[in-house]
């Protein structure tokens, strides 16, 4: 084996080890020096490496039991940080901008941004020159816009703080926005919005679709993804303008997960203080303060959903997709029974991937999927903001049994006014803890839960205080949010072959009456 | 020149201050100066990671754990089994097992089962390779001895039910018509079958669908005595997990799982590589779904290293993702100024003793001959001309990716199950960031010409793909003639 001449290769390692010490310079090509040929060491991947420095493990001690430290400087900006064990951090700058405030602009700006993020500023001169720089430092970046929430995050070796946040400051504030940056973008948008009418998977279209319905041109139900028609439309000065209002220092959060914290507020008061942005520092104007105004109504797109869109060869689908208007997660005292609700209700594919967890008993499953073969898919989804939210269920089948599936989904909804049973409820309710809690082992995820919490609260509920709510909820919190979200108007959405879908007035009909059925002479369970 | 000796510095810079900035407690270092002769190379290296911790059990049983002190963990089984253990006759049992360990068993019904693991919140899961089978849960940390012992008793007592067999075949056969509407599914299937044409790592992991109308339960209660043995099964865990609970846990309810085999262990079956094509001819479906491979080696086999950050090099590009991004590859940049597909990928799959080293790609019908020309040309430069920068950044890329992945403890547990099946051992970050800092430009292109220059390729196409060159030209695309 490899481990008996090693002759030449043990100065490898020890040139190697030299680097852990850093006093070497040219390391691989001392090595070469010993080594004939390419020099790499021809040892299993089974045996350890000889020579290599001794590793000192972490323990675990004292870590992640304080709370999150949060600090204003003076220009508003937030910054929010949490320990959090491991040799990376992830940094980064949330905006309250996202594609709710874009109703005096071409929809679509917010889009643009994602797509942009990361381009040339004033420090680098290509989106090439960051990733470069992030890569010395082991770091990756990534780019979300939201209806309401636009995200700008690294990860990277905690150690690098300095770098990250003059990066993410530089990539926020003084983004060049070149034109060939621009036509790179119009691209890359058309493309994307080709695949994601091509997609097997509807939900980006039917989420896009329901908040249009629910939200008739208003706040969180304008477009997200950028109309075809815009895609020309939209250049820099636009975004610029947009950029001016809406990328202010009380708008934003500075959130770090696995750093410290003074040394993330002096970063911040280096990067984020005192810095003219490269729209320039113009009075602020047209900042948009609606308020979201739930509508209720119904988008229809009629075309061919075929798997793989494959015509004739594989099943159809149509979609149908119904939403009310729920809680606003400002309002904890709603949006907790809300959020424990949509998780009774769960649901999934008929022919998901995944055991016992995924939600077997909830009621989606219980009173749907098992109960009707036809079924394709039946599951419940719940949006919320600061204004509003909406809880949704999703339904698919072949074309044909729409009518049915449309009421099969008012009368889950109708059912929801009923006390929940003390089991299914309980049960519920650990399924949401336990989801909460494993969602919040990863660190970007942590830094996420962060940054949203304090821009939209200026403080951050740590995970066992939701916990604790959580396990508040009764049967009657259930009861009396759901009947609430009963008296609002339907929003639909309905995609693939539409020949015999219910009317909006029917659907309506069925939400309001007792049994969740469709009006007589439809209903074909009755 | 200047740009790949920055690289390195700054690689080792941060080593260095990262061995500086984390090795602070007195105690961490008496511990190490106990361990180690006083060698030029008996430095200490400080790593943010909790330890990972193996104990063999006397049945040969692997128990590995790293306890990072979450609320939640997962905690499961990985067994040195899969469809390669399978022939032409029973393939489709590992599968067809994985499916009935979720169908009850002497102590509980499936659905005390179901109820049980939904009521505590947790997550039990399982899947099938063509080398590992893999069973796992995740929990709140607080409920670790129950989630090892539904473990335990999945597979050690599943009662394999003749009316639930007959049931599970139906649902099998379900799965695999999803299966069959995933392209990249059905692309990487005829891939092994048209690379590893007369041995079982070709064969499928569900197995055709006269095998799942005719296993029997024999079929599946022989597969269990004969693979589900202590020396072949890892118990893994992290998150929130105490060794020492973990291990006498392990004890308790694995203590039966036979060590030991009444004749020969089964042999690992052979395999052997031919490079060859599978077309699906189809014109009806949109995009031409292409996978190019080479074989490469096995997991533990060195040059699986320097074949990653080939890899790394080669990159992956989707059309849709924003401006310039993964401009670290070329092929990214030509796909993206040439419009040539909708996306590819570049993967290494290993197994024990060899693996596939290649490009997946999707296209419109009309740009396949001009991907598939400029993927041979990228493969070629990394034979001939690749760069000490390119190398350098491959490397870095290689490495963030990795570290990052290791994030939660699903991907933890999974890596630290996976590695002590392939490897015997976990390999240390700082270990594995060594192996990759010790690769150069010269190692990239003797790796790449020793596995891919001149050599067959296998190949798997679906859709309408009537321009995709003949084999024998693509073939002749393997190597480089000086013009």
């Amino acid at each position: 084996m490899p481990w008996s001449r090693t002759g030449p290769k043990m100065a490898t390692h020890l040139t190697k080890c030299r680097t852990w010490s850093g006093f070497q310079r040219f390391g691989i090509t001392t090595y070469r020096k010993y080594s004939s040929g390419s020099g790499y060491p021809n040892i299993s991947l089974s045996t350890p490496l000889p020579g290599i420095p001794k590793p000192v493990f972490a323990s675990l001690d004292g870590h992640e039991t304080s709370e999150t430290k949060i600090t204003t400087l003076e220009n508003g900006l937030k910054v929010a940080s949490q320990n959090k064990f491991g040799q990376f951090c992830t940094v980064g700058i949330l905006v309250k901008a996202g594609s709710r405030y874009e109703a005096k602009y071409p929809s679509g700006i917010s889009h643009f941004l994602e797509k942009l993020s990361f381009s040339s500023t004033a420090q680098y001169g290509s989106k090439d020159e960051i990733l470069f720089a992030l890569e010395k430092h082991g770091g990756i970046c990534d780019c979300k816009t939201t209806r309401d929430i636009a995200t700008y995050a690294v990860s990277a070796e905690a150690k690098s703080l300095d770098t990250v946040v003059s990066l993410l400051a530089d990539a926020v504030l003084h983004p060049r926005l070149l034109e060939e940056e621009m036509e790179m973008t119009r691209m890359a948008t058309r493309f994307e919005l080709e695949d994601i009418s091509m997609r097997p998977d509807p939900e980006p279209l039917l989420e896009e679709m329901i908040h249009a319905a629910a939200y008739r041109g208003n706040t969180v139900g304008l477009p997200h993804f950028c109309p075809l028609d815009n895609v020309d439309i939209i250049d820099q000065e636009m975004i610029y303008n947009y950029l001016r209002s809406y990328y202010t220092p009380d708008r934003m959060v500075l959130s770090g997960v696995g750093v410290d914290h003074e040394q993330l507020v002096e970063c911040a008061r280096r990067y984020l203080l005192n810095v003219t942005p490269v729209w320039g520092l113009g009075p602020v104007q047209d900042v948009d303060m609606s308020v979201a105004q739930y509508t209720g109504g119904m988008v229809k797109i009629d075309k061919d959903m075929s798997v793989n869109f494959v015509p004739d060869k594989t099943p159809k689908r149509t979609h149908i997709m119904i939403g009310l208007e729920s809680s606003s997660y400002m309002l904890e005292e709603d949006f907790i029974p809300f959020a424990v609700l949509n998780t009774m209700m769960g649901g999934g594919g008929s022919f998901s991937a995944g055991g016992p967890g995924k939600g077997m008993f909830t009621r989606l499953y219980l009173n749907v999927l098992n109960k009707y073969n036809w079924m394709y898919n039946a599951t419940s989804y719940h949006h919320s903001y600061e204004d509003t939210g909406l809880l949704c269920i999703h339904g698919s089948a072949y074309p044909k049994v729409v009518g049915e599936m449309v009421e099969v989904i008012t009368r889950e909804f109708v059912n929801m006014t009923a006390t929940p049973d003390e089991s299914e409820l309980e049960r519920a309710k650990i399924q949401l803890k336990s989801m909460l809690m494993m969602n919040l082992e990863a660190r970007p995820v942590i830094f996420e839960d962060v940054g949203r919490q304090v821009l939209a609260t200026g403080k951050r509920k740590l995970p066992h205080e939701l916990c604790d709510l959580i396990g508040n909820v009764t049967a009657s919190d259930i009861k009396r949010v759901t009947s609430k979200m009963l008296r609002s108007k339907p929003a639909v959405a309905a995609l693939g072959d539409l020949t015999d879908l219910p009317s909006y007035e029917k659907i309506q009909a069925a939400l309001s009456s007792k049994d969740g059925r469709l009006p007589r002479g439809y209903s074909l369970f009755g | 020149m200047a740009a790949s000796i920055q690289g390195l510095k700054s690689v080792g810079r941060y080593l260095c201050k990262r061995h500086l900035l984390k090795t602070s407690s007195s105690k961490l270092l008496a511990d190490g100066s106990r361990r180690f002769l006083a060698t030029q190379a008996a430095q200490q290296v400080a790593l943010n990671v909790p330890e990972t911790k193996v104990t063999t059990l006397e049945n040969g049983l692997r128990v590995a754990s790293e306890d990072s002190g979450l609320n939640t963990c997962t905690v499961g089984l990985w067994i040195d089994a899969g469809s390669r253990y399978e022939d032409m006759i029973n393939n489709g049992t590992a599968h067809f097992l994985e499916h009935m360990a979720f169908k009850g068993t002497r102590k509980r019904s499936q659905i005390d089962l179901e109820l049980e693991i939904e009521n505590m919140g947790a997550h039990l899961n399982a899947y099938t390779s063509r080398e590992q089978t893999v069973y796992y849960a995740k929990a709140f940390s607080k409920d670790l001895p129950q989630a090892v012992e539904i473990l335990a008793d999945i597979i050690q007592n599943s009662k394999l039910h003749e009316s639930d067999i007959e049931r599970e075949r139906g649902v099998i056969l379900r799965e695999m018509q999803e299966v069959e509407s995933n392209m990249q599914e059905v692309v990487f299937d005829y891939l092994h079958a048209s690379a590893y044409k007369s041995s079982s790592l070709g064969l499928t992991i569900l197995g055709p669908r006269e095998n799942i109308r005719s296993i029997k339960r024999g079929d599946l209660y022989r597969y269990i005595t004969t693979h589900y043995k202590g020396p072949r099964t890892v118990l893994a865990a992290a998150g929130g997990v105490a060794h020492d609970e973990l291990i006498s846990l392990a004890k308790h309810y694995f203590g039966g799982l036979p060590g030991t085999y009444k004749g020969e262990p089964p042999a690992l079956p052979p395999c052997c590589f031919t490079g060859s094509e599978i077309r699906e001819h189809d014109d009806k479906l949109p995009l031409a779904h292409i996978a190019i491979a080479v074989e490469s080696v096995g997991w533990s086999h060195p040059d699986t290293i320097p074949l990653m950050v080939a890899n790394t090099l080669i990159g992956n590009w989707d059309r849709s993702f924003s401006a310039g991004v993964n401009m670290s590859s070329k092929l990214a940049q030509m796909a993206c100024q040439g419009n040539l597909c909708h996306s590819f990928q570049s993967f290494n799959t290993c197994y024990t003793d060899t693996g596939l080293w290649g490009l997946y790609m999707v296209c419109e019908p009309d740009t396949i001959k001009d991907m598939i020309h400029f993927t041979q040309m990228e493969w070629i430069s990394l034979c001939t001309s690749v760069t000490e920068s390119e190398v350098n950044r491959a490397k870095n890329l290689l490495k963030t990716s990795m570290l990052l992945h290791l994030d939660g403890s699903t991907p933890i547990c999974e890596d630290i199950g996976r590695q002590i099946l392939c490897y015997g051992r976990r390999i240390p970050l700082h270990e594995l960031e060594a192996r990759i800092n010790a690769i150069s430009a010269d190692t990239i292109r003797d790796v790449c010409t020793k596995y891919i220059h001149n050599k067959p390729p296998a190949i798997a196409a679906v859709g309408p793909i009537g321009e995709l060159p003949e084999y024998n030209q693509i073939r002749s695309g393997m190597f480089w003639m000086r013009s």
